[in-house]
């Protein structure tokens, strides 16, 4: 024990400059975002809502908010029904070089979403693909998927599949055993997963921006073009907005999904 | 609610089997993913005057490989920085402390919100009349520059080298590390020869998760770095479309892309990328 409370204190500095550099830059933007003040500083003289207000009275941003809601819940929707789908082939199945093959479902994670972008904006093009809602929630599927097939596989892996040997045994076929027996006890998962791609998606920018069309400007996107004329309190309030949304997205996902 | 009574036609019983459903995903990823990366492959080679390859000829200029090289350093830059702060504070959160699971959710926590909205606050931090540089008086030419960059980059990846370390160090069997402080190891000794080797392999999952992620990094240089501090990914976006360049912006992709798939290739060699992406 006396050895170990010598080296004790070491630690907290560090834990401080991680935690700090976590937590701090976030603080920063909700706390600025309430500022009375025309720059983006520390409220010092009471707090206002009029950045907010200025956010409601915006039509380009009102419809941003609209858009990247439309394509996060459509990319949710079909990501979640892929990537179960996909997962459960993966765990139930076996077939030459599955781990390698695995790992290939993985790559929209890795390889920077730049080229996600770039490679998906060109197909498009190739393949008459409408270049408003269709490409965006496509890209973001692709960039979601990942997440959602290793929540899904995670939960598979210790399934107990003797339930659905029972249903069998019972006279079930195999669609009913999938929607009274497997669906209901996997569906928390999916719906965590489901949640996560929203999140995910909420909050893409990098490939985001080769994927909009003038009509279809993302959150992200508007904060980022709003940057490069300089910091305002506004872009606080409203990346303040697309924080809150993600994280009750991410709450309520965590929260149900129990064990995921 | 019980749903019963749906046949199932013989010939769909046949047909779909797990491995089916394997093959629609993948199928699905192949068609829309992996097919539009190599149509990047295919957009790389210029087909009207001035040879197959001359794509190429502009990509490897001495501008972009400096950037290309600039990608990967400071990718490294960011693992080494991300590795020894992630470290210390895994070791803490798994040995010292006494709320884990909360300590853990604050290093999870920023993972759910957007990276656009944490490269603003680190902005937010370092501007000029930011309180922390009005405090100091300065804010060490952070922003806008190399510097900003690393920071920013550290910032945003450190969970993902906090997370593998941490999972690491738990699966340690604390008796190794008993038995190392009962035959008389000091607390450094027992960290060096036990603790530290035992955990590698949370070291070296999340330094390869930090590298891949940083060196394909878009936002990090655009927001926070300054005029030479742009990596592949930004150029790669300026190209397209900044100067509509298709053929530089395919063949910039192309090399970045099959360098990551070497990289990738290499290290799945060593560790298994999907089961260290799961366990985040």
């Amino acid at each position: 024990m006396n050895r170990t409370s010598r080296f004790r204190f070491g630690y907290l500095p560090v834990a401080l400059i991680v935690y700090a550099l976590l937590l701090v830059p976030v603080a920063l933007v909700i706390i600025t975002s309430l500022t009375t003040s025309s720059v983006p500083t520390i409220p010092t003289d009471g707090l206002s809502l009029q950045w907010y207000g200025e956010l409601a009275g915006s039509s380009q941003i009102l419809n941003a908010l609209v858009v990247s809601t439309v394509v996060a819940v459509a990319s949710a929707v079909v990501s979640g029904l892929i990537g179960t789908i996909t997962a459960f082939g993966f765990v139930r199945s076996d077939f030459p070089y599955k781990q390698t093959v695995s790992t290939v479902l993985l790559l929209p994670l890795m390889i920077s979403p730049v080229i996600t972008g770039l490679a998906i904006v060109q197909y498009a093009g190739m393949i008459r693909l409408p270049g408003d809602y269709p490409v965006l929630i496509l890209g973001h599927v692709v960039l979601t998927l990942p997440y959602v097939f290793l929540i899904i596989r995670a939960r598979l892996v210790t399934f107990d599949e003797t339930l659905e040997q029972a249903s069998l045994i019972m006279g079930a076929n195999w669609l009913e055993t999938a929607l009274n027996v497997t669906l209901p006890i996997i569906s928390p998962s999916v719906f965590t997963g489901a949640l996560i791609a929203f999140v995910v998606s909420f909050g893409e920018f990098t490939a985001t921006q080769f994927l909009i069309s003038p009509g279809t400007t993302t959150v992200p996107v508007i904060i980022y073009t709003e940057l490069r004329t300089g910091l305002t309190p506004t872009i606080s309030a409203l990346a303040t907005v697309l924080a809150v949304i993600m994280l009750v997205a991410a709450v309520i996902g965590e929260v149900s999904g129990g064990d995921a | 609610m019980i749903i019963e009574g749906i046949p199932v036609p013989k010939f769909v019983e046949r047909r779909v089997s797990s491995r089916s459903l394997a093959a629609f995903g993948l199928g699905f990823l192949t068609v829309f993913y992996i097919v539009p990366i190599l149509f990047l492959y295919w957009n790389s080679l210029n087909f009207g005057g001035g040879g197959l390859f001359s794509n190429y000829e502009r990509a490897f200029s001495n501008i972009y490989l400096v950037t290309l090289g600039r990608s990967f350093y400071f990718g490294a830059l960011t693992t080494v920085v991300t590795l020894a702060l992630g470290y210390v504070l895994a070791y803490y959160i798994a040995f010292r402390s006494s709320r884990e699971k909360f300590l853990l959710g604050l290093v999870v926590l920023p993972l759910w919100i957007a990276y656009v909205i944490r490269y603003l606050g680190i902005q937010l931090l370092l501007f000029p009349s930011s309180p922390l540089v009005q405090l100091l008086g300065t804010d060490f030419g952070i922003l806008f520059s190399t510097k900003g960059v690393i920071v920013g980059l550290t910032t945003v990846f450190l969970p993902f080298a906090i997370l593998p370390i941490y999972h690491a160090l738990k699966s340690i069997d604390e008796d190794l590390i008993d038995a190392s402080r009962i035959l008389g190891a000091t607390q450094l000794r027992t960290v060096r020869s036990v603790i530290l080797p035992l955990s590698l392999s949370g070291v070296v999952a999340g330094g390869i998760i930090v590298f891949i992620l940083a060196t394909g990094s878009f936002l990090a240089p655009a927001m926070l770095g300054g005029p030479s501090d742009t990596m592949i990914a930004n150029v790669i976006e300026q190209s397209y479309s900044q100067t509509f360049d298709l053929g530089l912006a395919s063949s910039l992709a192309v090399i970045y892309t099959t360098i990551l798939l070497v990289l990738l290739m290499v290290f799945n060699s060593y560790v298994n990328l999907g089961e260290v992406l799961g366990e985040l």
